[in-house]
This record gives structure tokens, C-alpha cells and sequence, in this order.
């Protein structure tokens, strides 16, 4: 497992150099920015039911069927593996997002997740829609420009458009779910 | 590869939980002294050549190793220097542990290396750092720390 720091060190080692000026200007402000990157791994882990059940409930609502008899989500026990795993995908971009380096989700995560849906008969495009609404909805969370209620207690006030970057990044590891599974 | 960061989310995900106010915490901590260490790293990697010749010349102008070995010396206290560089931007050991102490004895022995001659290369540097010439202080104390556990293990 990589966060930003040993992925440049892993860079540089493959040149066979040192790290130096040039190197450091991203890494510097990876730690510049540390209380954002909290603050938006926060806003994830304070609202991680929140975000795995809409997600949940939105690709049900999109396709009904999947809660009737035969469905995919039907019974119950199938439904609830879904929200577990997509509470496990929540983690896992949770911890990509504080290491600031995608390598724990892929290794963790993904690797294999594909090919595990497919032999257990998940359907994969409604996987993806799941992935799609948690991506939104965290990204909404963690800029605050969801409506309604401000949705997390940051430890520095007055993040949320601060953390567009941030959110940026978060988006990217979704995307990397998505282009996983696709 | 160890760091401060990745050995927070490596317990989180062994215990199966979001990471949490504590693991911030501890991320945070290593980011407090994550300046002075970058400052090192810089300032040694615009240095690394200068400083190992420096402490090549004055290990072996004393005459008491072999010559026939100095450019091997100088090629280990190179690489050993960068395997710091790269200790002091992760805030671990992790490098020097993974890719310059593990299997280090083994080669050692093998090889026959003077190693008599790393550690006094490596103590020349140590007390060789001058603040705030080469770097501040804080900087300083991050490098020599490295410097004494790489001598440790040598040792």
C-alpha cells in the first residue's frame, strides 16, 4: 500500500534519484492542505449510512424489480449485502482519499471485485449506478452544496467550499470503482 | 510501504472501520514535523554528490582502508544516502528498512565490505551538519536521526 509520499519515493527509486525540489512541490502541498483532506475523508465517514442507503435506494427505485421475487435485491439478506458492500466501498475510498494515492482501493478492493460480482450473478450495471449516486452524494456532502442541512462537522470550520480539490479527488477514485467494474 | 499514513489506514482496514478521530490525529502529527523533513530531503538531494565525496575523502584520505575499495564505498554511501532522502519525505524508516537493511548483513558478509569504513563515512556527515549552513535545525535533527539508526544498523 502507497499514500503520496512513498508513491513518489517508489517513482524516484525506479530513476534511481533522490527526491528533490521539483518532487516536493505536490507532496508540500499535500500537507498544506491536511485539514481540507480530513475534513473530506470526514464527511464521508460521519455519513457513510446516509450515503450507501440513498445510493441503495436510488438504484432500487430506478429498477423496481430488482426488490420483487426474482430480483436481485430480493430477499432482504441480498439487499442488506448490498448496502454492506457499498459501505465497503465507502471505506475503501475513504482511506484512498486520507492517503491521497488510489494503490489501497485497488489493491483492496478491487482487484477481483469484477470477476467476484460476475460469478455471484450481481448485475454489474446497476453496481455502477450504486457507485455513480455515492459519488455524487459525497461530493455533494464534502463541497456542501448538497440541500438541506449541512451534513458534517469538519475540524476546521468553514470547509466545504474549500475542499473543492479535494472532492475533486474524491470523484476519481469513484471513477476508478466504475471503470473497474465497467 | 510504511509511512505514517498508510500505517494508520493499514490498522483501520485490519479492524474493518472508517479510519477515525484518533487515526486524523496521528496523520496529523506526522504532518507537523513533515516540513523540516522535506526541507532535509531537499536540501539533500541538491547535496547528495557533494556530501558523499566529502565524506569518501575524508574516510580514506586517512589511509587506514584499502583505496581498491573507494569506489564501491562511494556508490554504497550514494545509495544509502538516497534510501534517507527518501526516509525523510515517507516520515518512516520504511526505505532504509526494506531496500538498505534488509538482507544488508547477508551482502556484507558475502562481499566482504568494509563496513568500518560506511560507519565513519556516515559519522563524518552526521557531525559534519552544519545549522544553519546546510539546513535548520529541526531539519537537522531529522537527518541525523536517520543518520544514527542507519549507524545502528550497521553497527
Amino acid at each position: 500500500m502507497l499514500d503520496a509520499f512513498s508513491r513518489a519515493v517508489v517513482s524516484a527509486d525506479s530513476k534511481g534519484a533522490p527526491i528533490g525540489t521539483g518532487d516536493l512541490v505536490a507532496l508540500r502541498k499535500y500537507v498544506a492542505d491536511a485539514n481540507k483532506r480530513i475534513d473530506a475523508t470526514l464527511a464521508i465517514t460521519q455519513n457513510v449510512s446516509c450515503i450507501a442507503a440513498d445510493a441503495i435506494a436510488g438504484m432500487v427505485c430506478e429498477n423496481t424489480g430488482m426488490t420483487q421475487p426474482g430480483g436481485n435485491c430480493y430477499p432482504t439478506r441480498r439487499m442488506a449485502a448490498c448496502l454492506r458492500d457499498g459501505e465497503i466501498i465507502l471505506r475503501y475510498v475513504s482511506y484512498a482519499l486520507l492517503a491521497g494515492d488510489p494503490s489501497v482501493l485497488d489493491d483492496r478492493c478491487l482487484n477481483g471485485l469484477k470477476e467476484t460480482y460476475m460469478a455471484l450473478g450481481v448485475p454489474i450495471a446497476s453496481a455502477v449506478r450504486a457507485v455513480e449516486i455515492m459519488k455524487v452524494a459525497t461530493v455533494a456532502i464534502m463541497t456542501e452544496t448538497n440541500s438541506g442541512r449541512k451534513m458534517f462537522d469538519g475540524i476546521n470550520s468553514g470547509s466545504g467550499a474549500q475542499c473543492q480539490e479535494i472532492a475533486a479527488e474524491a470523484a476519481s477514485y469513484f471513477d476508478r470503482v466504475i471503470s473497474s467494474l465497467g | 510501504m510504511k509511512s505514517a499514513v498508510t500505517t494508520v489506514v493499514a490498522a483501520a482496514d485490519a479492524a474493518g472501520r472508517f479510519p477515525s478521530m484518533s487515526d486524523f490525529e496521528a496523520v496529523r502529527g506526522s504532518f507537523d514535523r513533515a516540513k523540516a523533513r522535506m526541507e532535509a530531503a531537499e536540501k539533500l538531494a541538491s547535496g547528495i554528490d557533494k556530501v558523499t565525496a566529502d565524506a569518501i575523502d575524508a574516510v580514506y584520505s586517512k589511509g587506514s582502508y584499502d583505496q581498491a575499495n573507494k569506489d564501491k564505498c562511494t556508490r554504497d554511501i550514494h545509495h544509502y544516502l538516497r534510501l534517507i532522502n527518501y526516509c525523510l519525505v515517507t516520515g518512516g524508516t520504511g526505505p532504509l528498512d526494506e531496500w538498505g537493511i534488509a538482507g544488508m548483513r547477508e551482502v556484507i558478509r558475502a562481499q566482504v565490505l568494509p563496513t568500518a569504513a560506511y560507519i565513519e563515512a556516515f559519522t563524518h556527515i552526521r557531525d559534519r551538519v552544519c545549522i544553519p549552513r546546510d539546513m535548520d535545525q529541526q531539519a537537522a535533527t531529522e537527518f541525523k536521526g536517520l543518520l544514527d539508526y542507519l549507524i545502528n544498523a550497521l553497527s
